[in-house]
């Protein structure tokens, strides 16, 4: 259970004890599992012919996945403010447009509890076109994945498997993922409470 | 090869297709003969109508045609979607790829109950919006329970509830599906990609499929299937998203005008949490395969030895 250690909560005890029992009954079924456990070749998914390419702007990234490369969908383009030197120089800023120069429209709501992180645990100091980790080592906006995976272990480790994150509209060609920030604002990374697109009717069984 | 081999003898009398095959044959009839007097061009539309009806009437089971009869087959029904609808679709048949046996699987912890995938399904598979037919059923889970049938699959409220959970149920393209062995036309099949599909052309609409399936996998069209012209998804299969009619089945198909293009199915795609997970299980470097090797994974209803290829797992 020291997975879950971050919800303590009687919730996911709960939910853990029922899964044991679930898992004590999978011994059934062998016949599909034995198939899974037998395929051991790689299968090689860029030969599969689509009628369909992706148009999304990507980068390879800084990383392997299963011993090969993959790309993930590239920031900079998405971000509004960038680049950010056009403000940020040597020379001292001039405030002219209020909010919008001083960033007002960023609250961070990131962090443990009271303990919201700082900009500067995130953006480099003196070249704001890119980021900076605690080591100080620049990390572009592309690859954000860097910087965030250097507090978020466990969940980059699964982002690189495939269990946290998502694929960009093909299961099939060369792995493309959704960057963390495509997700996750980086100043408030929760998501949000919202009304679902849609709602279902009573089941007719 | 064994899961190809399919009865080839007569299929029992398809009652609701001969009955509104006859229905159509005396109304074409009716406007052929005005169309002889008149020689306006309503005729000629009917009498097409009417021999792609009568081809399509005594054309046989898909696992039983050629390449050059599947391609008929939707060469006709292409043709008929343009005079009965006035649309242009595009319909496929694209057959199953080499070495890839599809299988998904649903993060419980993940899931904020947003319902994306929901909607994208109904999209992309042109579903009844009369009925408002849905082939994913999201419920809003109690902490500790991991029966859906225990939990609210009609919520209507800002999620995700705090201490509640989502779970998705959906077909899960069982490998030991107990709707295939239930249907007496042989309308239902598992496909060398493993997604169970219907040709509903051959579906009779008895209904014992949905019996016994133990997952709600399954949609029964009591009406006629409506939706808006501007609305249908023009890119199709046959054994897919293609209109479906009164009185046949219909179910999840893992999207296979999708998937067989090696895209996401549109509930993968549309999720934004990234709680759906779909690929190959037979390729180890897969998403799915590090999911399954790396988390705590579990099958609903288990014991039943249907072997979903549909599995939980929590982070
Ligand atoms: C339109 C001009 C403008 C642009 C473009 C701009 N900034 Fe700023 N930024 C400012 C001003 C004005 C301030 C406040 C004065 C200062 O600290 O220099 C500021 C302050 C900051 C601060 C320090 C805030 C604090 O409270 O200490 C950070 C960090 C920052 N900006 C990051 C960025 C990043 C990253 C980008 C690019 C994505 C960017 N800025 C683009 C105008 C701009
Ligand atoms: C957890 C790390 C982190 C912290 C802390 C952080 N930022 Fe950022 N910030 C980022 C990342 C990563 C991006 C790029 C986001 C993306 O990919 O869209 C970014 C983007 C920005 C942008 C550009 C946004 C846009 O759309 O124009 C500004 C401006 C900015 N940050 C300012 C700040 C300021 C000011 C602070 C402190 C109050 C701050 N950031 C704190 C990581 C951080
Ligand atoms: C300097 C360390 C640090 C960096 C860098 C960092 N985070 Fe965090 N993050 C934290 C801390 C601390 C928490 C609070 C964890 C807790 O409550 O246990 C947190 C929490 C989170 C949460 C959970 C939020 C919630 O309220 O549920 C998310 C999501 C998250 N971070 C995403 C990111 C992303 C995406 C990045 C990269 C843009 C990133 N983090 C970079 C330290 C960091
Ligand atoms: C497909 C979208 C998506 C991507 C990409 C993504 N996440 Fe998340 N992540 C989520 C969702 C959804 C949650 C649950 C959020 C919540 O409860 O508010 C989450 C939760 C988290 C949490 C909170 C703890 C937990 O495990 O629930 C952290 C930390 C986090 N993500 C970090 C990251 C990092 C780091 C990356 C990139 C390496 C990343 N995420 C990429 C969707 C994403």
């Amino acid at each position: 259970m020291k997975k879950l250690s971050c919800y303590s909560g009687s919730f996911w005890l709960g939910l853990g004890a029922t899964l044991l029992t679930a898992q004590l009954a999978m011994a059934s079924g062998q016949s599909l599992l034995d198939k899974i456990k037998g395929a051991t070749e790689p299968v090689d998914n860029t030969k599969i012919e689509s009628a369909y390419t992706l148009t999304a702007k990507t980068v390879q990234a800084e990383e392997t996945y299963q011993g090969g490369t993959f790309r993930v969908l590239a920031r900079k383009d998405k971000i509004t403010r960038y680049r950010c030197s056009v403000c940020h120089t040597d020379k001292k800023v001039l405030v002219k447009n209020g909010a919008l120069y001083t960033h007002s429209d960023i609250a961070i709501n990131h962090g443990k509890g009271q303990n919201k992180l700082e900009c500067i645990q995130c953006h480099d100091e003196k070249n704001r076109d890119v980021l900076s980790d605690a080591a100080g080592t620049k990390i572009d906006f592309d690859h954000s994945y860097k910087l965030c995976g250097q507090c978020h272990f466990r969940q980059k480790r699964d982002w690189l498997g495939g269990a946290h994150g998502k694929r960009e509209t093909y299961w099939a060609g060369e792995r493309v993922i959704r960057n963390c920030t495509s997700c996750h604002n980086p100043h408030s990374p929760a998501f949000k409470t919202k009304m679902p697109e849609t709602y279902s009717l009573p089941l007719d069984d | 090869m064994k899961d190809n081999k399919i009865d080839k003898s007569d299929p029992p009398e398809n009652g609701r297709t001969r009955r509104s095959f006859l229905k159509g044959l005396s109304i074409a009839a009716a406007a052929g003969s005005a169309g002889l007097v008149t020689g306006g061009c309503t005729g000629e539309v009917a009498s097409e109508e009417m021999g792609l009806k009568w081809e399509e009437y005594f054309k046989k089971n898909y696992r039983l045609m050629s390449q050059k009869e599947k391609d008929e087959t939707v060469e006709r029904l292409v043709k008929l979607a343009k005079i009965r609808v006035g649309v242009d679709i595009q319909m496929s048949n694209q057959a199953p790829i080499n070495n890839v046996l599809y299988g998904y699987a649903f993060n419980i912890s993940r899931c904020k109950g947003y319902m994306d995938c929901v909607e994208a399904c109904v999209q992309e598979n042109n579903l009844d919006r009369k009925s408002k037919t849905q082939y994913i059923r999201l419920f809003e889970m109690e902490p500790g329970k991991l029966d859906p049938s225990t939990g609210d699959g009609k919520y209507h409220h800002e999620v995700p509830v705090e201490d509640k959970f989502y779970m998705g149920v959906q077909c899960f393209h069982c490998e030991n599906a107990p709707c295939i062995k239930a249907c007496p036309t042989k309308a239902t099949w598992r496909e060398p990609d493993g997604i169970v599909v219907v040709d509903y052309d051959w579906c009779i609409g008895c209904r014992y499929c949905l019996a016994a399936c133990p997952y709600w996998g399954r949609r029964f069209n009591w009406g006629e299937p409506q939706v808006p012209a501007e609305e249908i998804n023009l890119k199709q299969h046959y054994l897919g998203n293609r209109m479906r009619m009164k009185g046949v089945m219909e179910k999840c198909t893992f999207c296979v005008q999708r998937t067989r293009q090696g895209k996401l199915p549109a509930c993968a795609n549309a999720c934004p949490t990234g709680s759906r997970i779909f690929g190959n299980l037979l390729d180890p470097d897969s998403e799915i395969r590090f999911v399954l090797k790396t988390k705590k994974v579990f099958r609903f209803k288990e014991e039943l030895g249907t072997d979903p290829k549909f599995w939980y797992f929590m982070d």
